[in-house]
């Protein structure tokens, strides 16, 4: 037979160029958890139908159901793409921002709204829109990102767009409660020290990364202490002070104690020098006592904590009805939409989507139930520090490292504020506050962590910096 | 206590019982990664692997495995031969001592190069940092786990 007569052979459908080669890898572990959170999610949106209507019924199905699809179409993406990445950290934040999408839901609607097309959206809808964002851009981010040389690279220009981004805030910020918080751009309104956190864990990491022999060296002694060479502790004094400067201008104490704590952190893994974090919680602690002195605002903050029942009423009114909320719920809490009792119409926590989630969730879920909430966010932790743990290089190793822990010091500090373990400090719950910002930046750090999880990506490039064959010697021919 | 009552009280505790599940399945699947990652054959402290090698011995590409301490050069009593006109017989170490890698030049005729600078003696290696012998280059890498 000639070539002529040949049949055509059957054309393989040919995909958009864009998806490129499709190879689904199926990822049961996820599937799995997904289906738990699902019937976990279903059963809690029935316990809040009883609590708020009376009737054994999901409360407001059409969100729960919208939420789910999306939580289901992640997964389908992620099989699709058929990356080697992790399958338990998408199942643990659906879980948490399922249950922050049943507390908005439960909340009084009115605290946050929206104007679209004629009709308004409530407290519940707008923060599922910011969920399904936050869904998709880490899932994207998961996807997408196969190379790290973008983070690596311009760690010194993302620095400089940090700073930037500060000084913007300190400039133009608007004034929320005391605190100058917000960064309002046209429309667009963000807290840009919830990007902050990202960019300060991305700069650290290729710092530190590239610097790491330098630091470990043992060079300069004063007296006992044995310190790195001392140019190499420059960008350390000037994180220190960032963190004062956030502090004294922009009044945000739990920003300046989640960068300094996460910087500490992410030192000691580096170096594993427990003398260099020593050293800087004693300028910490000696700073924020300064501060205490010198600035009415810490002031306020640290006598709040020490005793908020000297104005329970007044300055201490929040944090005094957060700890009554914690001991209404007792062990097993009094039920999904069943605490919170209203003063006024309204919930005795001002701020409590934002700031005291935690707080209405330790009266409706009880002890067990925070705790349950709190391992959650260990379980972020135990995934970022183990996707570090097997990354390729340094770099890698210590943005996997400050990315999870950036999260999980976040939740500890507000939930320790909560909690009275800490002085109060507005920083968000992640996953379960209100807030755009907060919940796309977390979506970020979740997807970054999905695809450093990969273990398929791009080798790392060579070092940076390297003059290797302007430094190098003629090479003579050994012996 | 009436029967409404009681199931809500049932729904109440399900929703924190499922909560509980979904931890516990989760922990699970994190067990079973960390004893995969325990049981992984020559958990090593790190590997070296073959940037750039125009002799081809070593070739390109190919991964060494490494104990706490490492020899290289052209001998072939080293743990690394390493076929390259330009290295010395005994030309370097690399030790692992306490908390990281070290590479030390053991007097070689070319020099020993870190991300392309001569070191004197003894050098501090981070994963990640190339180390060059005669023209053969070389890059530290964290051990592959599960």
């Amino acid at each position: 037979m000639t070539g002529a007569s040949r049949p055509a052979a059957p054309r393989p459908v040919e995909l958009p160029r864009i998806l490129g080669d499709i190879h689904p890898r199926p990822r049961w572990t996820e599937t799995r958890l997904l289906l738990v959170v699902a019937v976990a999610l279903v059963v809690g949106s029935i316990s809040l139908g009883a609590g708020l209507t009376g009737r054994l019924a999901p409360y407001e199905p059409t969100l729960l159901v919208i939420y789910l699809v999306t939580l289901a179409g992640a997964h389908v993406a992620n099989v699709l793409a058929g990356r080697r990445s992790d399958e338990v950290l998408l199942p643990v934040v659906g879980l948490l921002g399922g249950i922050s999408l049943l507390l908005m839901q439960r909340l009084p609607q009115d605290l946050v709204t929206i104007d679209v097309a004629g009709s308004t959206l409530g407290l519940g809808a707008v923060q599922l829109i910011w969920l399904v964002l936050a869904i998709i851009v880490a899932t994207t981010l998961g996807i997408v990102v196969r190379s790290d040389s973008w983070l690596r690279q311009y760690k010194y220009t993302w620095a400089a767009a940090g700073i930037a981004l500060l000084l913007l805030t300190f400039v133009f910020g608007t004034d929320v409660a005391g605190q100058r918080l917000s960064l309002r751009i046209g429309p667009f309104a963000g807290q840009p020290s919830e990007l902050l956190k990202v960019i300060l864990v991305v700069f650290l990491a290729g710092y530190l990364s590239e610097n790491r022999s330098l630091l470990i060296e043992q060079d300069t002694r004063i007296g006992p202490i044995r310190l790195p060479p001392l140019p190499y502790l420059a960008p350390m004094v000037a994180m220190w002070a960032i963190a004062l400067l956030i502090v004294v201008v922009q009044r945000d104490l739990g920003a300046a104690l989640l960068f300094f704590a996460v910087f500490l952190a992410l030192v000691y893994a580096a170096t594993g020098r427990i003398s260099l974090v020593v050293i800087g919680a004693i300028l910490f602690f000696a700073g924020s006592a300064l501060m205490a002195n010198i600035f009415p605002h810490v002031r306020d903050r640290i006598d709040i904590w020490l005793d908020p029942f000297a104005d329970p009423l007044g300055s201490g009114y929040q944090v005094v009805q957060s700890l009554l909320a914690f001991a209404r719920g007792g062990l097993i809490g009094v039920g999904l939409g069943e605490g919170l009792p209203t003063v006024g119409g309204r919930p005795p926590i001002p701020e409590v989507h934002t700031d005291f989630p935690l707080a209405a969730l330790g009266e409706e879920l009880g002890l067990v139930g925070v705790i349950a909430i709190l391992g959650l966010f260990f379980v972020v932790i135990e995934r970022g520090l183990r996707i570090g743990a097997a990354a390729a290089d340094d770099f890698r190793a210590i943005l996997a490292t400050g990315l999870a822990l950036v999260v999980g010091v976040q939740a500890f500090i507000i939930a320790a504020g909560n909690l009275k373990v800490l002085p109060l400090t507005g920083v968000t719950l992640p996953f379960v506050s209100y807030g755009g910002s907060s919940l796309l930046v977390n979506a970020i750090v979740v997807g970054l962590l999905l695809a450093l999880s990969d273990r398929g990506v791009e080798p790392p490039p060579p070092p940076s910096g390297v003059r290797r064959w302007r430094d190098r010697l003629r090479p003579r021919r050994a012996r | 206590m009436d029967a409404p009552l009681l199931m809500v009280w049932v729904v109440r505790l399900l929703f924190l019982a499922l909560l509980y599940f979904f931890l516990a399945r989760v922990v699970r699947s994190l067990l079973t990664d960390l004893r995969a990652a325990a049981r992984q054959p020559g958990a090593s402290l790190g590997r070296l692997i073959v940037v750039d090698s125009p002799s081809g011995d070593p070739e390109a590409g190919r991964s060494f495995d490494l104990d706490a301490i490492t020899t290289l050069g052209r001998d072939v009593n080293n743990a690394i031969v390493v076929e390259d006109p330009f290295a010395s017989a005994e030309h370097a170490v690399l030790t692992y001592r306490g908390r990281g890698w070290y590479v030390e030049d053991l007097g070689s005729t070319n020099g020993t190069f870190v991300n392309g600078r001569a070191i004197a003696s003894v050098a501090p290696l981070g994963f990640g940092d190339e180390v060059s012998i005669g023209q053969v280059r070389l890059r530290l890498e964290r051990a592959r786990s599960a």
